[in-house]
């Protein structure tokens, strides 16, 4: 409990924590002081003088800044004294002497502190006649960004975020007095990738929005709260409508998430919910099989269940399977899970990075615990170009709290350079490291235990003899580890995947056990609700609420409930759907076909339909294609990287015909429900009919699936309580904005014993070749990206293979050469590029670049793959 | 006595309301033939929508929207874009893409005229409106921009 202190502003008493500064003091008073400098999140200033208040002494009155002074006892503030609204006019005044005149065509306008402060404490009139100085307007400081230097007040907030929060001072002051200019540094634009904040913390219009410039005015809007579906994060943000068109994104304050800050994906990247190219219309492939023609819905639906039918019941219910991605709602996740355990009886559900992942089921403990860490451990994970607004907290618990951070990646990423340790690895070779680290540690640990006289803690935290042996490489690995006393493990996909990522998955989690921290182990995976989907059982083989599927007991609970039993084998992974292990394939929101190996496999399916947005590779070879909303337009729950379940309401109307994905799925269940018919061994009636609409198929007599009945997407999350125990608690209304975070207590799963791993190191590539190294890249060519403004397009990188400097000039190669990358799977085409941040021996090829390259290499296969860069 | 005096005092009465006529007649018609000839109309008479240009052509308004937020029918939409440096529309950064003027809701109360801040929209005299569909009473920008004279004089104040 820190010290509290009672003071005064204008005769009401206030108590605060001592510390605070007079201006939130006043505000929990009630009491506003004007501030334009001064931010609640931003270190204090005094740049603009605005918050001038009376403090009255003992020996007489004096005026401060509010938003500089800190409480103390016994203080007494006056704020509306006539003095105080003398020096408020005068400096309004002031700062209005140069400030032009734009407001009519300045986005700003209407939400503008500057115009809300001049008509609440301003003189009303002007007496300044002269000319007013002239400076450079609107011109870029980034693709996203543009600066009017007339405008800008010098508040010193977009200095001061870049350098606090990003780390990356890219804005200065220049020229002195009445000349000063905000600036960005010569040739060095600001490439930040939260950049977009300073726009929402500018008090005037000097730096506006590219992407949304001149498309809507504040008043106009009709605005949303929502979240964010392009991280795990799952950042709060406002939906800003006009004429049913996504005109603006701006960031939404939830302290125990984002603060208040986005990243510039989540910010910019929104165009795509009203591009002319959305699906608007359901499409069925024409009678000869060569072009995708518009249908209705009922037409679309019914081709649907009718091949779906026939080829589960010539080749089985396992001949069907279903792809999804980890970006729909839990509801839509939810559902799609339901029809094919319930309806089509098999458990061929996966998600690109879903089983193939070994993933911790309960996620982050919270965002806020990365500020309580002293050290963070980064496996395999990114946040800089996965998470950005992850990262933001990362960095700032390394700048503020001193937390270190070890990052184990087989590229020095970016957060590699704050203090603590960087350990490289080749890919897969993750577990080698971790393994020898959890032996050491627990040898560590053993020599303590039997050293000391009384028998330690669980979780001891006493001092670890260091005596241990340790490979001369994981020494400033295991020093950190040793002393660290709240330590905080997070991995991501890049570490997890295949048969080597489980087993550094299980040397992490031994690693975390042996100090005492196995809860304090995450998996965040690379796309938004991630965690939801497994939540969900969005998986061959798990079962809604992180079962498996070989537990009868779980599968008679969801038996009562949905009338049939989940069948009892697990299903077929996302890579074996995807290479052809099944008939007719259903993908929601995935683009398996993205590479040529993977559209070929899907050639050779019987019956594929699609459902997303847009007409992806996989989409252009379906059977049928079924428009779906984008998050903005249909109401549904995401599960962030926190199991913060959030609500992401509807704000603008759908698109076309689009409908939303679980309400999709619910109109194909309720068809397939009355196309059947149990088989009583009669001849049914309803097969002498031709008519397609009368067919009925015959399934064996057994238990009857229930009735689907989802009006709403709240009817959905009903279910999902009784299907999922840690969503029980959950209610649609208690959500509210800020979203429920559902409780661990209901699914204990923290790993808390020591399994044996038994690994190999990695050999490196041979001479001549590299080890591939892929991973997430922020502006990469993801799903949406393509649809995406002309400015945000522009920050898509051309596909490239990075080398170490070093290699490059042992190889002869030059940068920005075109070379040919092979490997065993597949071979692309590459411009060139040096990168300090390669490890030596190593190829960087950002994952979902255009074309796939990465993917084409053989990048998620969870296997080293070695390369050859030759020049074209 | 009484009847003459009332016989003489009616005469007056037919007197004087025939001088009314008689005064009438020699003064020239109020009638205007309209069509053929204009209506004469006060010089603040508000009727359709005009927008106005620069003497060196370019558009006046910016796309401030100002007009749409004080219109009190919704009467009017207005979409902003940024100006080609090369080939401006307007002066400034901003001019408006779209503007659209519905007569159907338009109550003429010139709020529009007044919230602008470049007198670009202002009402004029064409009272002419009437059309043979609805699609004629939406008036775009085009429109707006190249209004037909009046058929109307303007009277004094």
């Amino acid at each position: 409990m820190p010290d509290l202190v009672t003071l005064t502003v204008d005769d009401v008493k206030v108590t605060v924590p001592a510390g605070t500064l007079v201006v939130d003091a006043a505000k929990a008073a009630g009491i506003e002081i004007p501030i334009f400098c001064s931010h609640p999140k931003l270190d204090p200033l005094g740049a603009c003088r605005m918050c001038l208040v009376e403090f009255v002494g003992p020996r007489g009155s004096k005026l401060d800044t509010a938003c500089t002074v800190r409480v103390s006892e016994g203080m007494t503030v006056r704020t509306s004294t006539e003095q105080v609204k003398a020096v408020r006019e005068a400096n309004l005044g002031f700062i209005l002497i140069n400030h032009p005149l734009d407001c009519p065509i300045c986005d700003k306008g209407g939400e503008c502190p500057l115009q809300d402060q001049t008509m609440a404490y301003g003189a009303g009139v002007s007496q300044f006649v002269e000319a007013k100085r002239q400076k450079q307007k609107h011109y870029p400081i980034s693709d996203l960004i543009l600066l009017d230097q007339e405008r800008c007040i010098l508040c010193w907030r977009c200095i001061r975020y870049l350098d606090e929060w990003e780390d990356k001072p890219q804005i200065g002051l220049f020229e002195r007095g009445g000349e000063t200019v905000i600036d960005t540094f010569p040739g060095q634009p600001v490439d930040a990738a939260t950049s977009g904040n300073i726009i929402d913390i500018c008090p005037v219009g000097a730096l506006t929005n590219r992407v949304s410039r001149f498309r809507f005015r504040p008043w106009e809007l009709k605005k949303t709260p929502s979240v964010c579906t392009l991280c795990p994060v799952g950042c709060n943000l406002r939906l800003d409508e006009r004429v049913h068109e996504l005109r603006r994104i701006v960031a939404r304050e939830n302290l125990a998430v984002n603060d208040e800050w986005l990243c510039d994906k989540g910010r910019f990247l929104h165009q795509y919910v009203d591009h002319p190219e959305r699906l608007r219309t359901p499409l069925v492939r024409d009678a000869a099989g060569e072009a995708l023609r518009p249908a209705t819905w009922d037409e679309a639906l019914h081709r649907v269940i009718e091949k779906l039918g026939d080829i589960a019941d010539t080749n089985g219910a396992n001949a069907l399977g279903g792809i999804a991605s980890a970006r729909v709602s839990n509801e839509a996740a939810y559902l799609f899970q339901k029809f094919f355990r319930a309806l089509v009886g098999a458990n061929n559900i996966d998600f690109a990075d879903g089983s193939a992942v070994k993933a911790q089921p309960t996620g982050l403990s919270a965002i806020a615990d990365i500020a309580k860490s002293d050290l963070i451990v980064l496996v395999g994970f990114d946040p800089s170009e996965a998470a950005p607004v992850l990262d933001l907290h990362i960095k700032r618990a390394a700048r503020r709290a001193g937390a270190k951070l070890l990052v184990i990646n087989p590229r020095r990423i970016a957060l590699a350079k704050y203090p603590g340790a960087y350990l490289p690895v080749l890919p897969g070779g993750e577990a080698w490291d971790l393994n020898g680290l959890a032996t050491a540690l627990q040898a560590a640990r053993a020599a303590n235990q039997a050293g000391s006289k009384p028998a330690p803690a669980p979780t001891g935290k006493a001092k670890l003899e260091t005596k241990v042996a340790v490979m001369a490489e994981l020494r400033p690995a295991y020093d950190l580890l040793a002393a660290a006393k709240a330590p905080l493990f997070i991995y991501g996909p890049d570490a997890a995947r295949g048969q080597l990522g489980k087993l550094a998955v299980t040397a992490l989690s031994n690693l975390a056990v042996a100090l005492g921290f196995g809860d304090r182990l995450a998996y965040v995976g690379a796309e938004a609700n991630s965690q939801g989907a497994r939540d969900m059982g969005l998986l061959s083989d798990t079962l809604p609420g992180h079962q498996p599927v070989t537990d009868a007991a779980v599968r008679e609970r969801l038996g009562k409930l949905w009338g049939v039993q989940p069948p009892a084998e697990p299903g077929q992974s996302y890579a074996a759907m995807a290479a052809g292990g099944v008939k007719a394939l259903y993908v929601m929101g995935a683009n398996p076909a993205a590479t040529v190996a993977g559209a070929e496999a899907l050639h050779k399916l019987d019956f594929l339909v699609v459902q997303d947005l847009f007409l992806t590779e996989t989409a252009q070879l379906a059977d049928v294609v079924l428009p779906a909303t984008s998050f903005a337009e249909a109401d549904g729950t995401y599960t962030n990287l926190e199991r913060r379940v959030q609500r992401g309401p509807q704000g603008i109307k759908p698109a076309g015909e689009s409908q939303a994905d679980w309400a999709i799925l619910a109109a194909l269940a309720e068809k397939w429900l009355a196309s059947q018919t149990v088989d009583t061994g009669e001849v049914s009636k309803a097969i002498e009919q031709p008519d397609w609409k009368k067919k009925r198929r015959k399934i064996k007599a057994g238990p009857a699936p229930k009735p689907w009945n989802y009006p709403t997407a709240q009817a959905v999350l009903d279910e999902i309580g009784k299907a999922v125990p840690p969503y029980a608690s959950l209610r649609w209304d208690a959500l509210g904005e800020a979203g429920v975070q559902w409780s661990t207590s209901a699914l204990v799963r923290a790993p808390r014993r020591v399994e044996p791993v038994d690994v190999a190191p990695i050999a490196a590539a041979p001479a001549g070749s590299f080890t591939l190294v892929s991973g997430p890249l922020l502006w990469d060519n993801g799903p949406l990206m393509p649809y995406g403004a002309e400015q945000v397009r522009k920050l898509t990188p051309t596909p490239f293979v990075a080398l170490n400097p070093a290699d490059l000039t042992m190889a002869a190669l030059a940068e920005g050469r075109q070379v040919t990358v092979t490997s065993a799977y597949g071979n692309v085409t590459l411009t060139l590029k040096a990168d300090a941040s390669v490890q030596p021996g190593t190829a960087w090829v950002p994952a979902n670049l255009a074309g796939a390259p990465a993917e084409t290499l053989g990048a998620v296969r969870g296997e080293p793959v070695s390369v050859a860069v030759k020049l074209v | 006595m009484s009847y003459v005096n009332e016989v003489f005092r009616g005469a007056v009465a037919i007197a004087q309301a025939f001088g009314v006529t008689l005064k009438a007649l020699l003064s020239s018609p109020l009638t205007v033939e309209y069509p053929e000839q204009p209506a004469a109309v006060y010089p603040r008479f508000r009727a359709r929508h005009e927008l106005r240009r620069y003497e060196n052509g370019l558009e006046r308004c910016i796309g401030c929207m100002l007009c749409e937020a004080a219109c009190p029918t919704g009467a009017i939409h207005v979409e902003a874009a940024e100006n080609d440096p090369e080939h401006p529309t307007s002066p400034g950064e901003r001019y408006a893409k779209v503007y659209d003027v519905n007569l159907m809701r338009c109550v003429f109360c010139g709020d529009c005229e007044t919230a602008c801040p470049v007198e670009a929209v202002v009402l004029g005299h064409d009272f002419e409106l009437a059309v043979y569909n609805r699609a004629g009473l939406l008036l775009q920008k085009e429109q707006l921009l190249n209004p037909k004279a009046p058929n109307v004089v303007v009277r004094a104040e």
